[in-house]
């Protein structure tokens, strides 16, 4: 379905000496730097698969989602989506894809929501049968109504995104790209916008890649997870073995009367890590749940301080991923975490 | 071609929708420039008040190669004002990425995007300008005339289209070159009167290098015997055809860098 193979991108930058002497300096004598975007990355994703593409800011998964939908041309590298490469063939490439990018709207911006899925369906020849039901049940699953007959300048940020998920899935594509489907979103657009396009999976078999920085996005929604940070794959597989790989790491937090006289118990000393907590009550640690027990460590601190509150918190997604780029950034565990991939 | 027909239509249409809805915008956006041409017209009409001609040419005369000019211009305008916003609209806000993963032709895009309401304007005051010339001048209109100076106010337009087309192409690789647009477009006002009355790099300018010339001197010198360029002017429509081929590829080949780019 959709193939990258040893996909690499390279950008030219101008580089550039600071404060206004180096920007005069510059426009007489470029000097140009090269940044690896994309450094040579790998993946298959089969034809009705929910793959969550995350990493931090600027670690190439825009860049990556720009050459899978043919925009950006890739500086060496192939890839193919249904059997067609999307930037020579972009337009061809187009009628099976789908995308939401962020807060860039593909809706028509002065004429009302319901004017623009009527063009789309010119541009992408929908049949006029086929496009009366699927608008029929987009409307119905995000609740659209009220919102067709409004221009797309008035509506808020979470009724924009409702139609403009419509819009993305309006020519029934067998793959769509969300980048960042959820940003800015409140909780409650967030579930609707979770359950349509899991729905959207379910009915139609429809492949999607989403990027997001909200993990409850990828739990909820995604069978898969490819993390990429600094232009190379740290982790493509299962969600669930990603929890079981490296989901034994527990945290706990005590509320504490007097944080002040805190010091770690003598018996956990070598076993968990006090990690930095904000609040002035409160008192975090951390452990490995294979060498330690939960009930050991609460014991110990309770033996030893005045406990007033505490709350283990659950393996969540969030802090795999958070653990998996500060090691990267060590770069001792790198290998490691790359050999389980 | 049949698609795209159709497909502009149902554009247009909302388009069209939308105007409807702010009337007022609409009037004003026409009004206003009708007036701004009234009073470049005005100007003119005041210097014939003192002088009978310029190097030969009489009021009528030069009214008519303006009629041209704004008759043609409104076909630009109307059809083709998308094409100043590629840099700032399209570009810089990475909108041009959504047209990119759409299946159409991203230009008809980017001009399907807008009708503009001010070209009306210029289409009603150009159209009173060659009625009122027209019947001042020394010529009898057939068929043949008035189909050939249709042909030559579509080739107006369309070199008008080329060379904006042409310029805002450099936004691919400066993200946004309004500046040189504009600098250009306000040559086209030199093209407004007889060629021939400038020094003869400007006239060689203004029909090998920018050929502006061709937007309203030259196809108006084809009704006109004394100018001398009645032949030379017949290959107004090649200029426009060849102009509108070349700034066409210059498109596709800034597409390419941007896609090997990016914004």
């Amino acid at each position: 379905m959709i193939t990258v193979e040893n996909l690499k991108k390279e950008y030219k930058l101008v580089k550039r000496d600071p404060g206004l002497k180096g920007a005069i300096k510059s426009l007489f004598n470029r000097k140009y730097e090269t940044k690896h975007a994309v450094k040579g990355i790998n993946f298959t994703i089969e034809q009705g698969e929910t793959v969550g593409y995350i990493g931090a800011n600027g670690a190439g998964k825009s860049t990556t989602i720009k050459m899978l939908t043919g925009i950006l041309t890739p500086t060496s590298g192939k890839v193919t989506v249904n059997g067609l490469v999307p930037y020579e063939n972009r337009q061809k490439n187009a009628v099976n894809i789908g995308a939401v990018f962020g807060q860039r709207t593909q809706l028509f911006w002065d004429i009302p929501v319901r004017e623009s899925y009527n063009l789309l369906k010119h541009i992408y020849e929908i049949p006029e049968q086929e496009y009366q039901e699927t608008v029929a049940m987009f409307t119905e699953v995000l609740n659209l109504e009220p919102l067709l007959g409004i221009p797309v300048r008035q509506l808020s940020l979470g009724q924009k995104m409702r139609c403009e998920l419509a819009a993305a899935f309006l020519h029934r594509p067998k793959v769509v790209y969300l980048d960042e489907p959820t940003i800015g979103l409140d909780i409650a657009v967030k579930v609707k916008i979770r359950k349509f396009i899991k729905e959207m999976n379910q009915r139609w078999g429809t492949t999607v890649l989403l990027t997001t920085h909200d993990m409850q996005d990828i739990e909820e929604i995604c069978d898969r997870i490819i993390i990429i940070d600094g232009g190379t794959i740290l982790y493509d597989g299962g969600l669930e073995q990603i929890k079981k790989q490296f989901g034994q790491q527990r945290v706990i937090h005590f509320e504490l009367a007097d944080k002040e006289k805190f010091v770690l118990p003598a018996a956990l000393i070598g076993q968990a890590a006090v990690l930095p907590n904000e609040e002035e009550t409160k008192v975090s640690l951390s452990f490995d749940h294979e060498s330690v027990k939960s009930s050991f460590v609460i014991s110990e601190m309770m033996s030893m301080y005045e406990i007033g509150d505490l709350n283990i918190a659950d393996p969540k997604i969030e802090t795999i991923v958070e653990e998996l780029y500060n090691k990267q950034e060590k770069g001792g565990e790198h290998e490691k975490v790359l050999a389980n991939s | 071609m049949r698609r795209y027909t159709k497909l502009y239509w149902e554009f247009a249409k909302s388009h069209m929708k939308v105007m409807m809805e702010y009337r007022i915008d609409f009037l004003i956006g026409v009004a206003s420039v009708m007036l701004e041409q009234f009073a470049s017209i005005f100007f003119v009409k005041v210097v014939f008040d003192h002088i009978e001609q310029i190097n030969g040419w009489s009021f009528y005369e030069i009214l008519f190669i303006y009629g041209i000019a704004a008759t043609g211009r409104s076909i630009h305008q109307i059809f083709f004002d998308n094409l100043w916003t590629l840099g700032w609209q399209y570009i810089r806000p990475g909108k041009l990425d959504r047209l990119l993963i759409r299946p159409v032709n991203p230009l008809f895009h980017v001009v399907a995007d807008r009708l503009h309401q001010d070209g009306f304007g210029q289409l009603i005051i150009g159209l009173i300008i060659l009625g009122t010339a027209i019947p001042q001048l020394d010529l009898v209109w057939g068929a043949a005339e008035i189909a050939m100076l249709v042909i030559m106010i579509i080739s107006s337009g369309l070199i008008f289209v080329a060379i904006n087309l042409f310029f805002a192409t450099f936004s691919f690789w400066m993200i946004d070159s309004l500046p040189i647009v504009w600098a250009v477009f306000n040559l086209s006002d030199f093209a407004r009167y007889p060629l021939t009355i400038y020094h003869k790099g400007i006239r060689m300018f203004l029909t090998w290098i920018i050929p502006y010339g061709f937007t309203a001197f030259y196809p108006a010198a084809y009704f006109i015997d004394k100018s001398g360029y009645k032949e030379f002017a017949l290959w107004t429509p090649v200029a426009a055809i060849v102009c509108c081929v070349l700034a066409y590829a210059f498109w596709n080949r800034g597409l390419k860098a941007f896609a090997s780019t990016g914004s």
